[in-house]
């Protein structure tokens, strides 16, 4: 479904990615895992169409996508959750929602929302507040409402669980996984929520711009991650 | 206080409110300074005048679609592709004037002719508190006044409009959800362009325009704007009107020679105190 292969991306002079190979087939839940500054955002933006690589290809649907607009993308059925800067903040949380499922039809968009709206009710009760008022982690579920609303069919989530309580990014993972099973989204999701591996299929690791390993989750050796996240 | 120059005040400002809408709808949106629009809103105003011998209706519709098309093409083809490779407001300022000089070239070499101005239906003569003033002052008035509040309207209560804030407020997560940003930056670009028309439509029918008018317009439109608060619509409007009376008493009182002393010396004190408008800029220079 989504083929990243001997992608290289630089900022300026420093290279953030380096050859890196990336895919995830559909209906599978996929981790990136990996370090502050490993250049988990700078693969998931370059997947979306944010920044241009400098060697390499990216294929989604057996097509070609790295020439095409962050536009087109989306118009192919992807969609990004970016780490920051994920919410409209002068827009109350409705808003944010109907301007998440812009590209859908009016009754598919009600249905989209309310289906949102079950899984956080939180977001239903604040529907006519400002996003730049909420809370931090309310400000994350709308986040991920957006993404959701938008009946995308693959999913690149950057770091949810940041600023979520403990409790909540169980529940988090709890929602992505019953999502995954019940609509067949493909679901690449970066973190540093050892957590991830309980939900993922797969779990890329990533360090200094380089992929380290690639595991399906059941003959994942938990030590490799530990020693990722810790950075060593 | 001499209730003639206040009227003539009110009715100058909101004449002027409407470039200064027009800079403050591409602005609060494309975050670009755009200093053609008076010259675009000018040259746009010479071809009504060319073709208001076939009909008023048809010269202004002729001036409409050129402002329109003028502003999209140049947003489509020219400012939002700089802005995608990471331009500055440095470049935009050079960009743009570069811009306001090929219109104003366009405008001598097509238009050859010092001044106009433009004869349009007077709509009679209104009194208000015992001064008699034209129809079509009144007119312009109020046309600004609900420009504004339709422009407001919309943003809050149509879908397009609610496509526009959210591309205004956070263009990247704008993209990823779909919206075509490129389109409404071109629209936004369309609409500030056709803004200015308009004003500089009643100001060669109230009084009259010539080459330099676009420069004036665009000069006093970002002045009264930055003064209003830069991208703030209200405050644009409030400001438009204050800046207005200003003129009007202070020419009314001192004579005109004194106008642009008094105006400016305001604008001056104004930003002094309040470097970010009287009601405030929504997005900061
Ligand atoms: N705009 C930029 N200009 C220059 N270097 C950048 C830029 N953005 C990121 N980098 C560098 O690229 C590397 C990868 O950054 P990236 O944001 O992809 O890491 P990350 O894995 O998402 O980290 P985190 O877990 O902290 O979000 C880092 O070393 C970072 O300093
Ligand atoms: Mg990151």
């Amino acid at each position: 479904m989504l083929k990243v292969s001997g992608l290289t991306v630089n900022y300026g002079a420093t290279s953030a990615l380096k050859n890196v190979d990336f895919y995830a087939y559909q209906g599978e839940i996929v981790g990136l895992a990996g370090p502050n500054g490993a250049g988990k955002t700078t693969l998931l933006e370059t997947i979306a169409g944010f920044l241009k690589p400098r060697e390499g290809e990216i294929h989604l649907l057996d097509r070609r996508i790295d020439g095409l607009s962050v536009l087109q993308r989306r118009m192919m059925g992807m969609v990004l959750v970016p780490q920051e800067g994920n919410v409209f903040p002068d827009m109350t949380v409705r808003e944010n929602l109907d301007v998440g499922a812009i590209l859908s039809h009016k009754d598919i968009r009600e249905r989209l929302i309310d289906e949102t709206y079950q899984l956080f009710p939180i977001l239903h009760k604040r529907a006519t507040q400002f996003a730049v008022t909420l809370s931090g982690g309310e400000q994350r579920m709308l986040a991920l409402g957006i993404g959701l609303v938008s009946n995308a069919s693959i999913l690149l989530i950057d770091e949810p669980s940041t600023g979520l309580a403990p409790k909540m990014v169980t529940r988090l993972f709890e929602t992505l996984d019953a999502i995954k099973e019940s609509t067949g989204k493909t679901i690449v999701l970066s973190e540093q929520n050892i957590g991830v591996t309980e939900i993922a299929d797969r779990v890329f690791g990533i360090e200094a711009g380089e992929i380290r390993f690639c595991e399906n989750t059941e003959n994942l050796d938990s030590e490799a991650v530990r020693d990722l996240y810790l950075g060593k | 206080m001499n209730l003639d120059a206040g009227i003539t005040g009110i009715i100058m400002g909101g004449v002027l409110s409407l470039p200064v809408l027009g800079i403050a709808v591409i602005y609060g949106m494309t975050g670009i300074t755009n200093f053609a629009v008076g010259t675009i809103g000018v040259f746009c105003t010479f071809m009504t005048w060319h073709f208001l011998s076939q009909g008023a209706l048809l010269g202004i519709l002729v001036g409409l679609a050129a402002s329109f098309g003028i502003g999209y093409v140049i947003q489509w083809f020219l400012l939002t592709p700089i802005s995608e490779k990471g331009g500055d407001s440095t470049l935009f300022f050079i960009v743009t004037m570069c811009l306001g000089m090929v219109f104003t070239g366009f405008t001598r070499v097509l238009f050859p002719r010092p001044d106009i101005s433009l004869l349009l239906p007077r709509m009679g003569t209104v009194s208000i508190m015992g001064v008699t003033t034209s129809g079509l002052k009144i007119f312009a008035f109020f046309f600004a006044l609900s420009a504004l509040g339709l422009i407001r309207l919309s943003e809050r209560h149509t879908s397009v409009g609610k496509s526009w804030r959210a591309t205004s407020q956070n263009l990247k997560l704008a993209k990823i959800v779909g919206i075509n940003t490129a389109r409404v930056f071109a629209l936004a670009s369309a609409t500030g362009c056709m803004l200015a028309f308009v004003g500089a439509v009643f100001w060669a029918a109230l009084y009259n325009v010539n080459l330099m008018s676009g420069w004036n317009l665009t000069f006093l439109g970002f002045i009264i704007a930055v003064v209003g608060g830069i991208g703030n619509i209200w405050g644009g409007m409030l400001s438009a009107l204050v800046m207005g009376m200003v003129m009007s008493y202070s020419g009314h009182i001192l004579g005109g020679m004194w106008q642009s002393v008094v105006l400016y010396c305001i604008v001056i004190l104004v930003l002094i105190i309040a470097p970010r408008g009287i009601l405030g800029s929504e997005r900061s220079l």
